[in-house]
């Protein structure tokens, strides 16, 4: 697939390469643009030269990206040919575009805003597999690397599309690399809702948008022409997503009154991430400003912190959010938005 | 040789069915020699499988059902589950 001499001459900076092939799908010039603008040019000079992370005074900011991406070529080995190491500039083929820059900047946002090097915290390699199967229309994360399909073209597009899903497939491998939460019932909606809170975050990051800016959709774009929705989920408004004749109605509830009980899909872990994802939402536009900063730390706090279990439910998760929230930032109005949040969203927290 | 298969799971998480009976279709004998092999490679009971993957449940006229997940189908599975979901209703 992407075995075709790259279009762009060479001596141009691979990054460089990477802007201009991004710059043609508006859905990805604004993570070129966010990403030019925000590096600082200690950070931009060691991507350009490729060298590797000098040992620098904040400690915890070191670290690249180490990405490979593979081609299933439309088969289901995995994780399939190599087409794109990490520094080699960009081909043809859009989708590995993508995929390469999607980690990217899910990679950059763990390092710049939390100081964590990738999702393991010591430089773990990132893995992506394209064009897995024929007309997959699905991703997962298979323990090891994330898998995109391309879709069935009737209903849903190449999942590389939206930043948020290649953001939510990572997130599961940061999540299985610290709290490990059981993907079953309560934990595993909580699972779930790290993805999309942390894949929002990509996509927000990536544009530079404040939290009351941001569309707090999971899967915009992804969805084909013709299908009645607009995403995939919603955090701003769980349950309002989609409405399709094919598709049927999103599921999500945005509060425990109308938690779903099932035995479908893990225990419903999909649909009962609403509840969390729209706790989420509720504190980051509460506090204002970029919701990765404080919001996002209090989420990557109790993830990271090593008191959360497994097992977790939803009242585990929200207690310690607010003892996260008491801690990094005392009795201030970000305890006091957490709270607030989790009370919105009928998840008890004392 | 009636052959029901339900997908659920998946990072949407919406569910998918379908079904096909294939007596009497031309090809009824490649239907079975397929199902046989998908259902020799299944699982009694579902397994953890892996976040956002496919689970599929694969039942064989209303009397044995077999599990199975992805990415670990084998190619028998795989084939008779896009059958279905393509060619049943
Ligand atoms: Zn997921």
């Amino acid at each position: 697939m992407n075995t075709i001499a790259p279009v762009f001459c060479t001596i141009v900076p691979p990054h460089v390469l990477d802007k201009l092939a991004q710059a043609e799908d508006p859905r990805l010039s604004g993570p070129a643009r966010r990403t030019l603008e925000v590096d600082s040019a200690h950070r931009t000079r060691r991507r350009i030269t490729g060298l590797r992370a000098v040992a620098s005074p904040t400690a915890a900011a070191t670290g690249n990206p180490h990405r490979t991406i593979h081609d299933c070529e439309h088969r289901t080995a995995l994780p399939g040919k190599k087409v794109r190491g990490e520094g080699d500039e960009p081909g043809r083929d859009a989708t590995v575009n993508r995929a390469y820059s999607g980690l990217g900047a899910t990679f950059e946002l763990l390092l710049s805003a939390y100081g964590r090097d990738s999702l393991d915290g010591a430089g773990l390699p990132l893995v992506a597999s394209v064009h897995y199967d024929e007309g997959y229309a699905n991703a997962f994360w298979d323990g090891d690397q994330m898998v995109f399909g391309d879709g069935d073209g009737e209903v849903f597009l190449d999942f590389t599309l939206p930043v948020d899903v290649i953001g939510h497939e990572l997130s599961h491998g940061l999540t299985q690399y610290t709290a490990n939460l059981d993907y079953q019932g309560q934990s595993g909606a909580l699972n779930e809702s790290v993805s999309d809170v942390f894949g929002s975050l990509v996509k927000q990051y990536t544009l530079d948008q404040t939290a009351d800016r941001a569309d707090w959709l999971i899967g915009a774009g992804l969805l084909a022409p013709g299908v009645s929705g607009e995403a995939l989920r919603s955090m701003k408004a769980p349950g309002t997503a989609y409405d399709d004749d094919v598709l049927g109605k999103d599921p999500q509830p945005a509060t425990m009154d109308d938690f779903v009980r099932t035995s479908q899909d893990n225990g419903g872990v999909h649909i009962n991430s609403g509840i969390p994802n729209h706790a989420f939402y509720l504190l980051a536009v509460e506090l204002g400003g970029k919701a990765w900063e404080r919001a996002g730390q209090l989420w990557f706090d109790v993830l990271t912190g090593g008191e959360l279990a497994a097992d977790a439910q939803f009242t585990d998760f929200a207690r310690l959010t607010v003892a996260a929230a008491r801690a990094r930032f005392g009795d201030g109005a970000e305890l006091e938005a957490v709270t607030k949040a989790w009370s919105q969203v009928g998840v008890p927290t004392a | 040789m009636r052959i029901q298969v339900r997908r659920t799971g998946g990072f949407a998480g919406i569910e998918r069915r379908a079904e096909i009976e294939t007596s009497g279709l031309r090809d009824a004998g490649d239907w079975r020699e397929l199902a046989e092999r998908a259902m020799a490679d299944g699982a009694d009971t579902p397994s953890a499988g892996v976040p956002d993957g496919y689970h599929y449940v694969i039942t064989f006229d209303d009397d044995r059902t077999v599990h199975c997940a992805d990415p670990g189908l084998t190619d028998a599975q795989r084939a008779l589950i896009s059958r279905v979901l393509k060619e049943g209703a």
